[in-house]
């Protein structure tokens, strides 16, 4: 019997033309695990929310068809009603949190729906201990690695015993190993018979999870295949459709877990690192802020004494989530005030406000970095020598030229990511900096950050980009180095190349 | 020391009012001065002693010039200034500072525990509680905004204040509305909204450090309105 019924469904959304959608019947059994797969903008989350409710009750647009959930008429049906049916993991862990501390997010959805306190107590017990929260309970959502508020976002949908459980996106900001928990997750879920939807872009760790896989394109349900029919598709048919890999190779992940220990710098020009040490636990303080130093040993988030980094190469910086990649970025860029490294580049020695000068970060959100209300003021913000003939130089090898006039919030992501890219460009930095600049971002997407870098690189710019997307390291990077716990634990030529 | 968020709110509503009235006579001045070594107090149990050693020169510094320097016949562009540096630090700060550590040390959950205690309606509460949840979050963003203008070099806006407001202000906004956006669909999603009365998970309870200090800050402020008013 099936739980899940869209039928004849067209959608738009109001104003805009993306994630519309085309004429979907889809009928989900009970027990089901579908994955939804295909580039963004091709209608994946529009179906995830046709399904939560979120479209029309909180989406609003033109829509038709009839939708049906586990025996609600979802058109008919009030959101909150639909909250011990249908449960929903989002894509970003920073805006789907309610509480500030990981225990009430647990229980607030009990508590909206007015259970008894014993009840709501069980159930809290109950997800902590299927889950194995317990080292996570209790604390700050602002003080959680990505991984764990991904799972306290799960844990707080189970609390509430849906039937039915829609992930949208959910790997986008998680390292391998929170993966591998994530997908624990879901096969628990499954096991306890759950109807799940998936959207996903990262494809390898649910390759044994799914009954169905379901490819969208421009708001149509292109191709559909079984589970078995999906874990056989070969590499080069995955490439046709745009997707990321189904399998990943073995080695490729044990780089990236960072197993390996082996230092290798051969480059002829290298970028020195001295004294980097930082921690986020601030010594309680009367009058002098101190400084970290090498003795604070396990209070550092950050110890590295010294590194050698090549030059002019595309490095990516590999870790688990919470470990000291962004910590390591900041502090190299001078944004972290209290630590107090120096960089050597050329027989020059640069620290303090100066590195800020050397180097250029575009950061993960970039909604973030952007100012002005055009994109071609700015791409001459960043410059310090106004020129327009280079900023035009600029846009166009980004291909941005036909929006320099556009204001910069009107571009989709990817072009917003673009407008960054030309900034760090224009500003000449010799060392670039990316935060995980492919979190959320399907193949082709990710193919262009990928070329961008490359383009980078051969300007001689120094590129390190903080990544958990095997696909980018095999793509472009040149060098892969390992963070663990706040050390450089190694160094190596990427084998790809 | 965990309080009673009742306890806190009683805390905030005294200190702002003791530390915002007008204190005339010796005994009025006392007890304000009393109420303002809370903030103190609870900046020092937060382990922010240099905050609280700053705070605490400047509010001395700012007693001594209200006191023995300006009077209301005060004139001239120092004085007002100075005027306006002493009501800030002595009016508003003890407020401001008991609000900000009752928002660093109150979980959502007990914060809307109480208020169904206080028999608040649904609807006020969670409104509140957003605003609460807000706070740490317009920090965070603002944060990394700061951070994006540094990098870019454009801290003081290239020199003109209209734009170093513009740069802080639009992606702030964008941010925040996209965040509370997005945080409303997923509130929704698991049930906020309904016409069911929410029930609580923390079951609060006053304890002996809740009942002294609200019969201090009772003890205040009847003193301060009975000196202030009837004496």
């Amino acid at each position: 019997m099936s739980i899940i019924d869209l039928e004849n469904v067209n959608f738009q959304y109001k104003g805009s033309r993306d994630g519309s959608l085309n004429n979907i019947n889809l009928h989900i059994e009970k027990g089901q695990t579908v994955l939804l797969c295909g580039a963004s903008g091709s209608g994946k989350t529009s179906i995830i929310r046709l399904i939560n409710g979120l479209i029309p009750h909180y989406y609003s647009g033109e829509l038709e068809g009839d939708i049906r959930v586990a025996g609600h008429d979802i058109k008919q049906t009030e959101l909150h009603k639909l909250a011990g049916t249908v449960g929903t993991v989002f894509q970003n862990p920073r805006s789907q949190f309610f509480s500030v501390d990981t225990d009430g997010e647990i229980v607030f959805g009990p508590e909206n729906i007015g259970l008894e306190p014993k009840e709501i107590k069980a159930r809290l017990n109950d997800v902590v201990a299927e889950m194995d929260l317990d080292e996570i309970l209790g604390r700050s959502i602002f003080n959680l690695s990505g991984g764990q508020k991904q799972r306290i976002a799960c844990a707080s949908v189970a609390a509430l015993l849906p039937d039915v459980i829609l992930l949208d996106e959910p790997s986008s900001n998680l390292d391998f190993d929170s993966i591998e928990l994530l997908r624990g997750i879901i096969m628990e879920w499954k096991r306890q018979g759950k109807t799940i939807v998936i959207s996903e872009h990262r494809l390898w760790y649910l390759k044994d999870a799914v009954d169905r896989v379901i490819y969208m394109e421009n708001g149509k349900m292109a191709r559909e295949w079984t589970g078995d029919e999906f874990n056989s598709l070969g590499e080069e048919e995955v490439k046709t459709y745009k997707l990321r890999p189904v399998v990943l190779e073995e080695e490729l992940i044990r780089d990236i877990l960072g197993d390996s220990t082996s230092y290798f710098c051969d480059a002829d020009e290298a970028i020195e690192l001295k004294d980097f040490f930082f921690s986020y636990k601030k010594h309680p303080y009367l009058i002098f802020k101190k400084h970290f130093k090498e003795s604070d040993g396990d209070l550092l988030n950050l110890n590295i004494e010294s590194l050698k980094i090549p030059k002019g190469k595309i490095i990516a910086l590999v870790g688990p989530n919470g470990t000291g990649k962004s910590t390591f970025l900041r502090c190299l860029c001078g944004l972290e005030r209290d630590c107090r490294g120096k960089i050597a580049v050329d027989g020059k020695i640069y620290k303090g406000r100066d590195r800020l000068k050397i180097c250029y970060m575009v950061m993960q959100d970039v909604n973030h970095q952007l100012f002005t209300d055009s994109v071609k003021s700015e791409v001459m913000l960043s410059m310090k020598a106004k020129d327009g003939k280079r900023c035009d130089e600029i846009l166009e090898c980004l291909g941005l030229l036909e929006y320099k006039d556009t204001h910069p919030m009107a571009l989709s992501g990817g072009q917003k990511q673009r407008v960054a890219i030309a900034s760090a460009i224009a500003s000449d930095a010799e060392i670039m900096l990316f935060d995980e600049p492919t979190s959320g971002l399907d193949y082709s997407h990710m193919e262009k950050v990928g070329e961008l870098l490359k383009g980078l690189a051969s300007m001689g710019a120094s590129v390190i980009v903080s990544t958990h997307d095997p696909e980018l390291i095999s793509e472009c990077c040149d060098y892969v180095l390992g963070i663990k716990h706040g050390k450089a634990v190694y160094l190596k030529k990427n084998k790809e190349l | 020391m965990r309080l009673d968020p009742r306890t806190k709110l009683f805390m905030v509503f005294v200190v702002s009012l003791i530390a915002m009235m007008s204190a005339t006579t010796p005994v009025l001045w006392v007890i304000r001065i009393i109420i303002t070594l809370i903030p103190i107090v609870l900046l020092i149990l937060e382990k922010k002693y240099s905050s609280a050693l700053r705070f605490f020169l400047a509010y001395g510094i700012a007693l001594v010039l209200l006191l023995f320097f300006i009077s209301e016949n005060s004139e001239g562009i120092i004085a007002s200034l100075l005027i306006g540096y002493c009501g800030i630090v002595v009016q508003f700060m003890p407020a401001l500072i008991t609000a900000w550590y009752v928002i660093r040390t109150t979980k959502i959950g007990e914060f809307m525990s109480c208020m169904q205690k206080m028999h608040i309606p649904d609807g006020i509460a969670v409104s509140l509680a957003v605003v609460m949840r807000f706070f740490p979050t317009i920090k965070e963003e603002y944060s990394s905004i700061n951070d994006a203008m540094r990098m870019r070099g454009v801290m003081l806006g290239g020199g003109n204040v209209l734009r170093m407001f513009e740069f802080r202000m639009i992606p702030l906004l964008f941010s925040c509305v996209n965040i509370g956006e997005e945080l409303s669909a997923a509130a929704i999603t698991r049930g906020l909204g309904g016409e069911t009365k929410r029930s609580s998970l923390i079951e609060l309870k006053l304890g002996l450090a809740d009942y002294l200090l609200m019969a201090f800050l009772t003890a205040a402020t009847v003193i301060f309105v009975m000196y202030k008013y009837f004496l």
